[in-house]
C-alpha cells in the first residue's frame, strides 16, 4: 500500500530517473533520424521504427495474448492495398485511405478471428498461415483489382496531403510516431485489467474463465489493436516505397519476421519488440547490402537461423535480461530517492492453524426457506456414458455441503456443468432465485458470484503471486491499484503476502493450493467450489488449509467441497452428498453418511467403520 | 457418367495419392511427437532436389532414387528430432511453433541460395497411357501405387511390430508407455525419421510429374495441413482417405471454378472442418 502511493509520487515527479530516463530516450528517438544526413543511415534508422512498429503490433496478439498469429501480414497487405487503390483509383488521400485500409483490416481480422480463436496453439497458426497464403493468391489472382503478381505503382506526386515526401526525414519522423504511439498503448495495456486479462488468458485459459475474464472478447480486442497498427504500417510502406505486389505485401517471411523481432526483443514485454528491431533491422540492411548482391535468400538463412536458436536457448529475450540489470541501474541515478526497507520482512501469515477459533463470529447457516443455490434432475451424458444422472441438491446459505464418492463418479463434471464448462443435457440450476442452467463460458458464472477452484491447480506460472490473485479482484474493479489492495487484502489472509512478488511457477504445491483459493477469494464470490484443496497434501498442511477454509466459511462464503480426504471433508461439512456411477446414493450429516451400507459398499470400505 | 466425370475422378485419386504420402508423415509426426511440423512441405523439396540431382548428375531414375531418399531421410529425420526438437519437447507451443517455421524458413532460402529460383525438372520416358478415352499418366498412376504401397508398409509396420506397437502406445499415452519401458526418445526420433522418410519418398515419386524449385514445398505444405485436419490429425487411415479427398476436390474444384481459386477451396475447407469437426473425420478428439 505504501508502495503504491510512492510510485505515484515518482510519477509525478520530474526527476526521478524512472521519469527522466525514458524521457531522456524518448528524446534520442527524436534526434536519431537527423544525426548524420545521410539517405542510407536516414533508411535504416526509418526501417527500424517501421519494423519496431509492426513488431509491437503483432507482440499484442502473440506476446501479451498468446496467441500466435502467422497471417499478419495479410492485415498488413490490406492496409497496404486499400489504400493504394483508393488513390490510384478514386484520388483519396492515403491519409484517409490508411483509416480505410485499417477498417477493412479489421473487418477481416474479426471475420477470420471469432472462428480460430477457438483453435488450440499449433491450429491457431495453421489456419493464420493458411489465410495469409489464401490472401496472396487472391491478390495475384484478382488482376482486373490488383494488377497481380504485377503490382501496383504509385506515380510520385510529393505533397504532405498526398502521403508522399521527397525526403526521407518526413516518412521517418511518422513512423516514429507510430512506434512510439504502439509503445505507450502497449504500456497502458501492461499495466491495465485489460492487460492483466491478455496476459492470464494466455497463462491458463480455462483459469482466466473462472476469474471472470472474457477471454475471447479479450483476444479479439488485442487483435482489432494490433490489426489497426499492421494496417496503418501497410499503408505507410506503400507510400514509402511507391510499389506494392502481392508476394512482398502478403509474405509470410514478413509474419515470421514480426515474430522473430519480438521473440529476439522479449515476448510479450512492452519494449522487446522495439529493442528487437534495432538489433536486427541493422543487422538486414548490412546482411542485404552486402551479401543480397551476391545472392538472394542468404539474409533469410540468417533469420531462420536465429529464431530456431533464440527459441532453443533464449526463449526470454534481450528484454528480460535487461531488466535484471536496469532497475538496479535506475537506483543508482540522482534523484532516485530509495530509502530502502520497505519491502522484505513481512508480518507472518494472518492465518496460521492457531490463529482462527470456530467460535469466532460465524454467521452459521441460514436456515430459511429458500436456499441459496438448487440443483434439479441435472444429466449429462458423453457419448454412451452417463456422467450424472438425475442429480438433486440444494445448498443453504452460509453451508459447507461436501460432495464425494469413488473415482469417476461425476464429481468433477458436476463442477463443470455449473461453472460453465459445459452445458447440461437436462435439470435445473438455480442461484439466489435465478435461472444459471447452461450459462456459458465460465467467466459469466464468475460474474454472478460464484467461485471455483480446480483439482490439478492452474496457476499463472509466468505472473507474480500477486498479480495472479489481481486477475481475481479485477472481475470486481476495474482500477489497478483497487486490485492492488484487493490483492493484498486476500493474500495476507491466505498467509502468501511474503511470496507477493514471486513467480506463481516457484511456489511449493502447497502454496499453489493457497494460490487457488487466493485468486477464487478475490472474485469475492457468495458460493465457492473447491475441488479437493487438500489432495496431496502432509497432515500439516492439511490442517493449514482446512483452518482457511473454515475461515472463507466464517465470512459468510457458502462451500461446496470435492474432497477425497475424509478428515478433512467430515469436520468440515454440514452436510455431504455421495455419487457413485454419476448417481447420489446418500444425502446427509456426516455421522449419517459415515454409517451408510450403500456408501461403505461404493466408497468407504470396511475398515472406515472400524 | 461421362467420360469428362470418370477422368477428373481419376486424376482426383492420382493426385490424392500424393498428397496422402505427403501427409501421412505430417500426421505421423503430430501424433506422436505433438508438433506441427512447418517445415514439413521443406523436406519434400529437398527429397525433390535430391532426386533430380541424382538424376542428373548420376542418370539415376527417379524411383530408383527411392532407395537412397528415404534411408538418407529418415537420417535426417532422426538428426532435425535430437538436434531441434527434442530440446523443446517441453516447451510452450510458441517454441514449438517457430523452431520448425525457423527451420521452414532455412531450408527454403537455402535452396534459393544453392539452386536458384529456376524451376527444374526431369524428363523420362515414361508417358500418358490412353485407356478407352481415358488419359491415364503413367507417371501418376505409378506415384499412386508407390504412394499406396508406402502408406500400406507403414501402417503394417506399426501393427506388428514392436517398434511400430511402441510408437503407437506413446502416440496415445506418454507416460504410460515411459513406464511399460519404452525409450520415448528414441521412439520419438524413429516417429520423426519415418514421418521425413515419408515426405521424401513423395518427393522422389513427384520429380517426374512436378517441378522442384524452392517454394514448392510451401505449396503442397498447406495442402498437407488441409488433409491432415480433415482427416483427423492423428488418424493415418484418415489421411490416406483425406488425402483422396482433397485429391478429387482439386481436381472438381479445378474445372468447375478455376485452377487459381484452389488454395482459396482449400482454405474454406480447413476452417469448416476446424469448426465443425475439429477432430477431423477420422480422428479421435
Amino acid at each position: 500500500m505504501e508502495m503504491s502511493s510512492n510510485s505515484r509520487k515518482t510519477s509525478r515527479n520530474p526527476f526521478h530517473p524512472q521519469v527522466y530516463v525514458p524521457l531522456a530516450l524518448v528524446v534520442f528517438l527524436f534526434i536519431l533520424p537527423i544525426l548524420p544526413r545521410n539517405p542510407f543511415y536516414e533508411d535504416l534508422i526509418l526501417m527500424i521504427f517501421f519494423w519496431g512498429t509492426l513488431a509491437a503490433a503483432w507482440n499484442l496478439v502473440g506476446g501479451f495474448a498468446g496467441q500466435i498469429s502467422l497471417g499478419h501480414t495479410a492485415f498488413f497487405g490490406i492496409g497496404a492495398y486499400t489504400s493504394t487503390l483508393l488513390w490510384l483509383k478514386f484520388g483519396l488521400s492515403p491519409w484517409f485511405g490508411m483509416f480505410a485500409g485499417a477498417g477493412l483490416a479489421i473487418l477481416v481480422a474479426i471475420g477470420i478471428g471469432v472462428p480460430c480463436f477457438r483453435l488450440r496453439s499449433h491450429f491457431f497458426a495453421l489456419a493464420t498461415i493458411a489465410f495469409g497464403e489464401v490472401l496472396r493468391h487472391v491478390a495475384s489472382y484478382w488482376r482486373g483489382l490488383t494488377q497481380g503478381g504485377v503490382g501496383l505503382l504509385i506515380p510520385f506526386k510529393p505533397e504532405i496531403g498526398n502521403f508522399m515526401f521527397r525526403s526521407k526525414i518526413p516518412y521517418a519522423y511518422i513512423a516514429l510516431g507510430l512506434m512510439l504511439l504502439i509503445i505507450l498503448v502497449s504500456y497502458i495495456i501492461r499495466n491495465s485489467r485489460f492487460g492483466f486479462y491478455l496476459i492470464s488468458l494466455r497463462e491458463d485459459q480455462d483459469a482466466a474463465e473462472t476469474l471472470g475474464v472474457n477471454t475471447s472478447r479479450c483476444k479479439l480486442v488485442a487483435l482489432i489493436i494490433s490489426v489497426f497498427f499492421t494496417a496503418v504500417a501497410g499503408t505507410f510502406y506503400a507510400q514509402y516505397l511507391l510499389f506494392i505486389d502481392p508476394d512482398t505485401v502478403f509474405s509470410l517471411p514478413l509474419s515470421i519476421e514480426l515474430a522473430l523481432l519480438t521473440i529476439i526483443g522479449g515476448l510479450g514485454t512492452v519494449i522487446g519488440p522495439v529493442i528487437g528491431a534495432f538489433i536486427l533491422i541493422p543487422l538486414d540492411v548490412l546482411l542485404r547490402g552486402y551479401l543480397g548482391g551476391i545472392s538472394a535468400g542468404l539474409n533469410f538463412i540468417v533469420y531462420g537461423i536465429v529464431l530456431v536458436v533464440a527459441v532453443i536457448y533464449f526463449p526470454r529475450g534481450i528484454a528480460g535480461w535487461l531488466r535484471s540489470w536496469y532497475e538496479p541501474f535506475l537506483r543508482r541515478l540522482p534523484g532516485s530517492g530509495q530509502s530502502g526497507g520497505g519491502e522484505g520482512a513481512f508480518t507472518s501469515p494472518a492465518l496460521t492453524s492457531e490463529a482462527s477459533d470456530p467460535k469466532d463470529a460465524n454467521p452459521g447457516v441460514d436456515e430459511g426457506k429458500s436456499p441459496l443455490f438448487r440443483v434439479q434432475s441435472l444429466s449429462k451424458r458423453f457419448g454412451g456414458l452417463a456422467a450424472v444422472r438425475d442429480i438433486s441438491f440444494e445448498i443453504k446459505k452460509g453451508e459447507i455441503l461436501g460432495l464425494i464418492g469413488p473415482n469417476g463418479a461425476g464429481k468433477t463434471t458436476i463442477f463443470n456443468l455449473i461453472t460453465g464448462f459445459f452445458p447440461p443435457d437436462s435439470g435445473r440450476i438455480e442461484f439466489k432465485g435465478e435461472e444459471i442452467t447452461g450459462l456459458r463460458p465460465p467467466h459469466k458464472v464468475c460474474i454472478k458470484y460464484i467461485g471455483r477452484t480446480f483439482q490439478l491447480v492452474k496457476p499463472f506460472s509466468n505472473m507474480t503471486v500477486m498479480e495472479n490473485v489481481m486477475v481475481g479482484a479485477f472481475s470486481r474493479v476495474r482500477r489497478a491499484s483497487e486490485a492492488k489492495e484487493e490483492a493484498m487484502r486476500v493474500l495476507d489472509f491466505i498467509g502468501l503476502s511474503m511470496y507477493r512478488d514471486s513467480l506463481a511457477s516457484s511456489l511449493t504445491i502447497a502454496d499453489r493450493k493457497r494460490l487457488e483459493l487466493g485468486k477464487a477469494l478475490a472474485t469475492k464470490p457468495e458460493l465457492l467450489l473447491l475441488d479437493e484443496v487438500v489432495a496431496g497434501l502432509n497432515p500439516r498442511e492439511t490442517e493449514e488449509i482446512i483452518e482457511i477454509i473454515k475461515a472463507i466459511s466464517r465470512q459468510g462464503i457458502t462451500l461446496f467441497i470435492i474432497e477425497h480426504v475424509m478428515k478433512a471433508i467430515m469436520t468440515l461439512s454440514h452436510r455431504i452428498i455421495v455419487l457413485h456411477h454419476g448417481e447420489k446414493i446418500a444425502e446427509g450429516i456426516p455421522a449419517e453418511i459415515s454409517r451408510d451400507r450403500k456408501v461403505i459398499d461404493a466408497y468407504l470400505g470396511e475398515e472406515y467403520l472400524a | 457418367m461421362s467420360t469428362a466425370v470418370l477422368q477428373l475422378i481419376i486424376n482426383g485419386l492420382l493426385l490424392g495419392g500424393i498428397y496422402a504420402l505427403i501427409s501421412i508423415g505430417l500426421t505421423l509426426i503430430f501424433g506422436v511427437v505433438e508438433i506441427i511440423n512447418f517445415a514439413h512441405g521443406e523436406f519434400l523439396m529437398l527429397s525433390m532436389y535430391a532426386s533430380y540431382w541424382l538424376f542428373q548428375l548420376y542418370g539415376v531414375d527417379p524411383y530408383v532414387s527411392l532407395f537412397v531418399v528415404i534411408p538418407a531421410f529418415f537420417a535426417i529425420g532422426w538428426a532435425v528430432q535430437r538436434i531441434i526438437i527434442q530440446p523443446i519437447i517441453h516447451a510452450p507451443p510458441l517454441n514449438q511453433i517457430f523452431a520448425t517455421v525457423g527451420m521452414s524458413l532455412v531450408l527454403q532460402n537455402a535452396a534459393l541460395f544453392f539452386w536458384k529460383a529456376d524451376y527444374r525438372t526431369v524428363r523420362t520416358a515414361y508417358s500418358t497411357v490412353s485407356f478407352s478415352g481415358l488419359m491415364i499418366s503413367t507417371p501418376r498412376l505409378v506415384a499412386f501405387v508407390f504412394a499406396l504401397a508406402i502408406i500400406a508398409a507403414l501402417l503394417i509396420f506399426l501393427k506388428r511390430t514392436y517398434t511400430g506397437k511402441a510408437i503407437r502406445a506413446l502416440a496415445q499415452e506418454k507416460r504410460a508407455a515411459m513406464l511399460m519401458g519404452i525409450d520415448i526418445y528414441r521412439m520419438y526420433k524413429i516417429a520423426f525419421g519415418i514421418g521425413i522418410a515419408c515426405v521424401g519418398a513423395a518427393g522422389a515419386i513427384l520429380i517426374p510429374i512436378y517441378y522442384a524449385f524452392p517454394t514448392v514445398g510451401a505449396m503442397f505444405v498447406l495442402i498437407a495441413f488441409v488433409v491432415v485436419i480433415l482427416g483427423g490429425y492423428n488418424s493415418l487411415v484418415g489421411a490416406l482417405i483425406g488425402g483422396l479427398i482433397i485429391g478429387m476436390v482439386e481436381a472438381f474444384s479445378g474445372f468447375f471454378l478455376s485452377p487459381h481459386l484452389k488454395e482459396a477451396v482449400y482454405f474454406v475447407i480447413f476452417i469448416l472442418i476446424l469448426l465443425l469437426r475439429p477432430a477431423g473425420l477420422f480422428g479421435r478428439a
